[in-house]
């Protein structure tokens, strides 16, 4: 999922927890979700690394990536 | 002028200033630009110069608004009005401009504010036409010269700030004659590669900073034209520019340097954790809350319904609720360890909100022995009195001296 979904959905478990007489499992399945997203966000952002490529164009439309050295 | 005192350096030079402003407090020079150097105060020291001689000036910052987005370039033949000084320390003289006009590049200065009236009477620099920067963005297109500082400064505080990003160079020249017409083609081209190979959050166009600049390449029509119709976000990042650029106008967000443009393109990596971690502590405390409610309501009727039933039988039943609702925190725990253990991640998330964590850092907490409430005032202490102080490994059980409380 990517980051912005993740938080979205975190946002409205976190949200939908926190109204009034939620059964119980609901709540706690709720709870369970929402700290898993939590996890699966966190370590999206702990084991990214920038990725640097420079566009090439070979023909019309016709793109290719080629990984670039910084100056 | 016979004069038989005997002058300071100091009084000299202050005499020497006086003399000159007196004479010259407003003149006009003509002469070109030579050695132009903005500072990083703003102030632009330069030398103008003709064929045989030279004069060391200044454009303080503010003093002088620049008409348009004119660059001094060495080369570039000026009308500077101004006054003549001399800069006390050095016993220098120097022309202070107060307003420089390129001379025949009068034209081009014309040309200039005509292109800004006719685009803003378009709309190009609309508020309403800018669009807000995505609040998470992947695929970062970045357009400027592969061999330029700007394109490693923005990677260097993406890689900061935001590793999560991919940059996508389209190179172009951002100078010279070929520069707008490379620049347009590299703004195409991302339009081109977003549309083909799946989107691009938003682009950076601009270059590095030097000394005094050619802007020519970022206030052509061409070059706005294109930057409006982008359907991407556009951040502009011309740096250390003189004066506002055609491109800053037209651009979705204007930033001063490329770094700036990173800056303001990405969120951080470290605010996001941050939201996180409180964002699960509001969640831990909804779901205790809710589960101490439950039981607390729980256990009420159960007293108002049964009174009938043997006191016994009540407490059996207290019982099984108690049973219950510690049945239900240990699920919740084990939940939490359960994954915990699948996730290391989720391990330390938690460990965030740990009240221990301060004394890992050589903080610890103080007690009045037999008391389970940390001490926070000296006040609430006396001499004489033992207390316990715990430390992140062991504890220390020592007997006050002296209160003082503050």
């Amino acid at each position: 999922m990517t980051i912005d979904k993740s938080l979205a959905e975190l946002e409205r478990v976190t949200a939908r927890l926190e109204q009034e007489d939620l059964p119980l499992e609901e709540a706690l399945e709720l709870f369970e979700a929402g700290l898993t997203l939590a996890a699966a966000v966190k370590s999206q952002l702990d084991e990214a690394k920038v990725r640097v490529d420079q566009v090439i164009e070979k023909t019309k439309d016709a793109f290719s990536l080629e990984p670039f050295d910084l100056p | 002028m016979l004069d038989d005192r005997v002058y300071t350096v100091s009084e000299l030079n202050a005499a020497a200033r006086r003399l000159l402003e007196g004479e010259f407090p407003s003149v006009w020079v003509r002469g070109e630009i030579a050695e132009g150097t903005l500072a990083p105060s703003g102030h632009f020291y330069f030398t103008l110069k003709d064929d045989d001689c030279e004069i060391s000036a200044v454009r303080f910052r503010g003093r002088a608004p620049l008409a348009g987005a004119v660059a001094l370039v060495p080369g570039t033949v000026v009308l500077a009005e101004g006054k003549l000084t001399v800069y006390e320390p050095r016993g220098r003289y120097q022309f202070v401009a107060s307003r420089i006009q390129p001379v025949g590049a009068g034209a081009l200065q014309a040309a200039f504010e005509e292109l800004k009236r006719r685009l803003q009477a378009e709309g190009l620099f609309a508020p309403e036409h800018k669009v807000p920067l995505p609040r998470f963005p992947r695929r970062i297109g970045v357009i400027t010269s592969p061999s330029g500082a700007a394109v490693r400064d923005i990677v260097s505080v993406l890689a900061r700030r935001w590793p999560l990003a991919h940059v996508l160079l389209f190179p172009s020249s951002v100078q010279g004659e070929t520069a707008p017409g490379e620049l347009v083609g590299a703004v195409d081209r991302a339009v081109r590669y977003a549309r083909s190979e799946g989107g691009i959050d938003l682009v950076i166009i601009g270059r590095g900073g030097g000394s005094a600049e050619d802007l020519a390449a970022f206030n052509d029509e061409r070059l706005a034209r294109a930057v409006f119709a982008c359907p991407i976000p556009v951040v502009s990042a011309v740096g250390h520019e003189v004066d506002v650029t055609i491109l800053d106008g037209v651009a979705d967000v204007r930033a001063p340097t490329p770094s700036a443009a990173a800056e303001l393109a990405a969120p951080s990596r470290d605010d996001l954790a941050a939201d996180l971690v409180r964002l699960a502590g509001r969640m831990h405390r909804t779901v205790v809350a809710a589960v101490r409610t439950r039981a607390a309501r729980f256990s009420s009727r159960l007293r108002g319904y049964l009174f009938r039933i043997p006191q016994r039988r009540i407490e059996t039943l207290e019982q099984r609720l108690d049973a219950a609702v510690s049945d239900l925190y240990r699920r919740t725990g084990e939940g939490l360890r359960r994954r915990a253990d699948r996730r290391a991640r989720c391990a330390d998330l938690l460990r965030l909100s740990d009240p221990r964590r301060p004394l890992e850092r050589g903080y610890s907490l103080t007690f009045i022995r037999g008391s389970d409430r940390p001490l926070r005032a000296a006040a609430d202490a006396r001499p004489g009195e033992a207390i316990e102080t715990r430390l992140a490994t062991g504890r220390l059980t020592s007997r006050i001296e002296e209160v003082t409380p503050e």
